[in-house]
């Protein structure tokens, strides 16, 4: 640990505040279990604690010894939104490690499958942001516009949630696309284009929702940078930083890295509306330049390696992965998760807040504690 | 039909817990309710975040360690007569994170769901179709019903 993060004794101490409201585990604005402590004085919430690991189970430990193959489709099981990019990126990991290359159809189409499932991650949040907002209308209307995207997956994957399309050289042949598959898709992201951009314009232009949550949950731009947040909330505050532009698999795809200014929930949602649409124009250039020719890469030999990592930009922020490979077995893995980075940015943006306004604040930072709860905290004694 | 399974008809409650699945199961059965597609709300199924107002408890993922002791505490508030739905492969049997290793079995587990608390209904998939999350719902309701 280098010098300037460690806990001294200069540290300030948190104010005593006495009044307490816990929320959670089990609440209703938030499906997943997890406990936000608010220390309120005048219902203005002047700190935040969140307490994680009410959903534990050890996948770490559990991938540990299994051939590679079978780990690989075990972290899909971490979370059930951003599932393909789990698989992907312990796919991407160990073939940068064994050096296998890819096809580069097997590429564009796991492109589709992320990009499909970023919109159904993004379309979720503002589903689930506007129904904590109140405003059902457009969280049941948010929904109707995701099933298509669902449809979509299910299609290609043949599963609603679990898709489990890429495998180490290349995709499962389930995944191919004909030609009968590529126009439904072009199908569906013309219908999601029009339905997104009524959506947007609707809500842009609703002055109810946009003073409701103009100026609330704020987090500035140099916060956000020391609590070292990641993805469309790190975006949200004006930092133009994606990993997508890193990523050489997108090189072929022309995009922009969306930024809001503000970092309040009105960026963040902004942020989402915004991306989808570069979401679809990825998905077109995929489906309209989508080479021919095969689809997996079968020659490649398992080979002992050491520890490779990996970071790749999941629909909410950067996700780390580490394997090392011995005898065809996973014998160390590390998942680091977006939301566990982001947790700093929910306990910071709460503080300020009404009451209210709390578990909003918390949302926008598209917490995902299924993938977060993973980490073990050594407490030293 | 009794008076009585008339009213209760008309207002099933349903109340869904979360213990540590992978978060699809919970996204399609909220999505069940909310998206206009499956729209439970048409059989007068609606969702509640309130153990006390429940007639119907979903329970999804394979009951970590820490979640035992609230699900037990839910299970108990909810008044008689209830139902018990258990969604999804890691409440049926613990999933892929039960017995991974073989014989040997995972310490943060302490599911499935009916070694907790009695189950009516099980629906089965990873993750649960909503098609099948609506068929669960109707098959629990002659409890209610037909309670006393």
């Amino acid at each position: 640990m280098d010098e300037d993060n460690k806990i001294t004794d200069e540290t300030p101490k948190k104010q005593v505040i006495e009044t307490e409201v816990p929320l959670g585990p089990v609440h209703s604005a938030a499906i997943e279990p997890y406990r936000v402590r608010l220390f309120v004085e005048d219902e203005i919430v002047k700190d935040a604690e969140i307490t994680v690991g009410v959903n534990h189970r050890g996948i770490e430990r559990i991938m540990e010894g299994l051939p590679v193959e079978k780990a690989n489709s075990l972290t899909e099981k971490i979370c059930g939104i951003c599932s393909n990019i789990h698989i992907w990126n312990s796919v991407l990991v160990a073939e940068k490690a064994l050096e296998i290359d890819v096809p580069e159809r097997a590429q564009y189409i796991r492109i589709i499958m992320a990009e499909l499932e970023r919109l159904h991650s993004h379309l979720l949040y503002l589903a689930h942001g506007n129904e904590v907002l109140g405003h059902e209308t457009f969280s049941m209307r948010l929904f109707y516009i995701r099933e298509t995207v669902m449809e979509l997956l299910r299609m290609i994957g043949g599963n609603r949630v679990q898709y489990g399309v890429p495998i180490i050289g290349g995709i499962r042949p389930r995944a191919e696309l004909d030609q009968m598959k590529i126009q439904k898709i072009e199908d569906g992201i013309n219908f999601l284009e029009e339905k997104l951009s009524n959506f947007a314009e609707r809500f842009i232009s609703d002055p109810m929702i946009m003073s409701r949550i103009t100026g609330v949950g704020v987090i500035k731009k140099e916060d956000a940078l020391r609590l070292a947040v990641s993805g469309p909330t790190l975006r949200a505050t004006g930092v133009a930083v994606d990993l997508r532009r890193d990523m050489k698999e997108y090189d072929p795809f022309d995009f922009d890295v969306i930024t809001q200014d503000d970092g309040d929930i009105k960026s963040n949602l902004l942020m989402r509306v915004l991306e989808n649409f570069e979401s679809i124009k990825i998905i077109r250039q995929a489906i309209n330049h989508l080479p021919e020719g095969s689809i997996t890469n079968r020659s490649w030999e398992m080979q002992d390696t050491p520890i490779t990592k990996n970071y790749v930009e999941a629909p909410r922020g950067k996700l780390y992965h580490s394997y090392a490979l011995n005898d065809g077995r996973v014998r160390h893995c590390i998942i680091r998760t977006p939301s566990i980075t982001n947790i700093g940015a929910m306990e910071y943006a709460c503080i300020g807040c009404h009451i209210t306004d709390a578990q909003l604040a918390v949302v926008q930072c598209d917490p995902c504690f299924t993938c977060t709860d993973r980490a073990i905290q050594i407490i030293q004694l | 039909m009794s008076l009585k399974s008339y009213s209760r008809a008309r207002a099933v409650h349903v109340m869904l817990v979360y213990t540590g699945g992978c978060n699809g199961c919970d996204i399609e059965i909220v999505n069940c309710v909310l998206s206009p597609k499956f729209d439970i709300e048409q059989y007068k199924i609606f969702l509640t975040w309130n153990p006390r107002e429940a007639d119907v408890l979903v329970v999804t993922g394979p009951v970590t360690r820490h979640n035992k002791e609230p699900l037990k505490a839910i299970y108990e508030a909810i008044p008689e007569p209830k139902a018990v739905i258990a969604a999804g492969a890691c409440a049926l049997m613990g999933g892929v994170y039960k017995n991974i290793h073989g014989d040997i079995p995972s310490e943060e587990i302490c599911g499935p769901v009916d070694e907790v608390i009695p189950v009516d209904a099980k629906v089965p998939g990873c993750a649960v179709r909503p098609e099948d999350v609506l068929a669960g719902a109707v098959a629990a309701l002659p409890l209610l019903l037909d309670a006393e």
